[in-house]
């Protein structure tokens, strides 16, 4: 699975959890959910075009 | 040459009624259940101190929440902390997992799961059970504010 998938993915249940945990009525859940995806999937998005320039540099072997 | 003015304080009245609730504050709820028991239960069943405080469709979807995190970090194979002696994150780490509750003393103790180094998802996958486990911790927090009455 690739890492944005899995990013997507971990956003879009921790965005449900706290939707749900944290507001009671529908439309303040639904408001919420969409704050918290969109702004960890934008996020992550917006840090990985920032980190870009930077060579991650060859694989190190494992120990 | 003018006195210092003096400023004194009234103190309140203590034997004064209490204050009434202002106009449109949500009332305070009731308390609900034994707390001691409410998070007990949330913290070794996901869910289950909401299921036991009558919350039963919230508490549904809390422990498929929590479930699918953790079904997703065991996919990935991730890393299921542990303490190491001298490594004081792996405290934290361990910590987080064990907020999983049943769950997690199952996987360490009766099937010996500890995830697999060499695996693509062993950090991805550590980094979703963990979540599941804090998110379970979290969990045992709000039951205990629904018993409490501090929170419907």
């Amino acid at each position: 699975m690739s890492h944005f998938l899995l990013m997507v993915l971990y956003a879009l249940i921790v965005s449900v959890f706290f939707a749900i945990l944290w507001r009671r009525d529908r439309r303040g859940q639904v408001a919420l959910f969409l704050q918290l995806f969109l702004g960890m999937v934008l996020g992550g998005l917006a840090i990985a075009w920032l980190m870009y320039p930077f060579p991650s540099g060859p694989p190190q072997p494992i120990p | 040459m003018d006195s210092p003015e003096v400023i004194v304080v009234a103190e309140p009245d203590a034997e004064a009624a209490p204050e009434a609730p202002k106009e449109g504050a949500p009332a305070p709820a009731e308390p609900q259940g034994r707390p001691l028991l409410a998070v007990a239960l949330a913290w070794l069943v996901p869910g289950a101190g909401h299921f036991y405080l009558g919350r039963k469709g919230r508490a549904a979807l809390f422990m498929a929440l929590v479930l699918i995190m953790l079904a997703v970090g065991l996919v990935l194979e991730g890393k299921l902390w542990r303490i190491v002696p001298g490594q004081p994150l792996s405290v934290l780490g361990t910590l987080g997992c064990a907020g999983l509750g049943i769950p997690y003393f199952v996987l360490r103790f009766f099937t010996g799961y500890e995830g697999n180094l060499v695996a693509q998802g062993y950090e991805y996958g550590a980094a979703f059970i963990v979540t599941g486990g804090l998110m379970n911790l979290l969990l045992v927090l709000d039951a205990w504010d629904i018993a409490r009455g501090m929170k419907e």
